[in-house]
């Protein structure tokens, strides 16, 4: 599958309970800082790293998760990918960090409608619940047997972004639970 | 399915996401390995209590934060007592922990 190349999402995973749409061309970094850098780190590149594991900052174009303890994956859109790339640069050449392009390791799905949670929930063990994953909550966690980040960007719209070889397994296996989501 | 606290993520995980990583609190002898008999080596290596009831142990939130912990366990009941951050020792006994294992040491590391 080439970086740039859509997976077909069938007509079945469109509907009243649940949408499946897959996002566009992004771009990714995985950073990690040493603990006593990320005041500095933070102030000098501008990127608003969410502090606590699990915290996100959303904004138009460039979302950000904490993943783990000073661990952070940046997901933007295309349009960033230069200011990105000089901003990484710098980082790399002012601390001893990893910054690492990650670009074409994932793809990203959005799930949205009343059964999106519940369609998740099929193979994804979290309490999906408002309460317990409220909106702007993010997290890697499983998809039965493939590793996901994901969040939440509003109480029926999930963000998943997955390895591009799980992609289609993540797809068909929601087509396959599409008959749980619709008993009550 | 078991909730397990994650010490790190600061809440309760379902029992999937980790995967569990062998005893804890073994240290690594300060002797150098050719140094040691090999009775010696091989106790580090290999030898664990493999303990009936509070055990402490190893866990990794492997599809989670990514980190290792520590966790005191009962291996007859799999219950999870506490779980701690790595380069913790375990908490003092308290009512509702009594008796937590301390760390302790393998052979050659005198
Ligand atoms: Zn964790």
């Amino acid at each position: 599958m080439l970086f740039n190349q859509a997976i077909e999402i069938d007509e079945s995973l469109n509907d009243d309970v649940m949408r499946l749409s897959l996002s566009g061309e992004r771009v990714r970094y995985s950073l990690r800082l040493k603990p006593a850098d990320v005041a500095a780190a933070k102030k000098s590149s501008g990127l608003k790293l969410p502090a606590k594991i699990g915290g996100t900052s959303i904004a138009a174009g460039q979302t950000i998760l904490c993943l783990g303890p000073q661990e952070w994956l940046i997901v933007a859109l295309p349009k960033s990918r230069e200011k990105l790339a000089g901003t990484m640069a710098k980082l790399s050449a002012d601390y001893i960090c990893s910054a690492v392009e990650v670009s074409h390791r994932n793809l990203q799905f959005t799930v949205t409608g009343p059964g999106a949670a519940r369609a998740l929930n099929a193979a994804c063990p979290l309490d999906l619940s408002v309460d317990a994953f409220p909106v702007g909550k993010g997290t890697r966690t499983i998809f039965e047997g493939a590793p996901i980040v994901l969040w939440r960007t509003a109480e029926h719209e999930f963000t998943v972004e997955v390895w591009r070889s799980f992609a289609p397994y993540l797809r068909d296996f929601l087509a396959k639970t599409a008959k749980d989501r619709h008993m009550a | 399915m078991m909730l397990i606290h994650c010490p790190y993520c600061e809440e309760k995980r379902p029992e999937i996401e980790f995967a569990y990583a062998g005893e804890a609190h073994i240290h690594r002898p300060v002797k150098d390995a050719d140094d040691m008999t090999d009775e010696e080596w091989s106790h580090f290596m290999f030898l664990r209590d493999n303990k009936r009831g509070d055990h402490a142990e190893r866990w990794w939130h492997a599809n989670g934060c990514n980190m290792f912990f520590n966790a005191v366990r009962n291996t007859v009941t799999d219950k999870f007592l506490v779980t701690y951050k790595m380069g913790e020792l375990p908490p003092k006994a308290s009512a509702s922990n009594a008796k937590l294992p301390a760390a302790k040491k393998t052979g050659g590391a005198k």
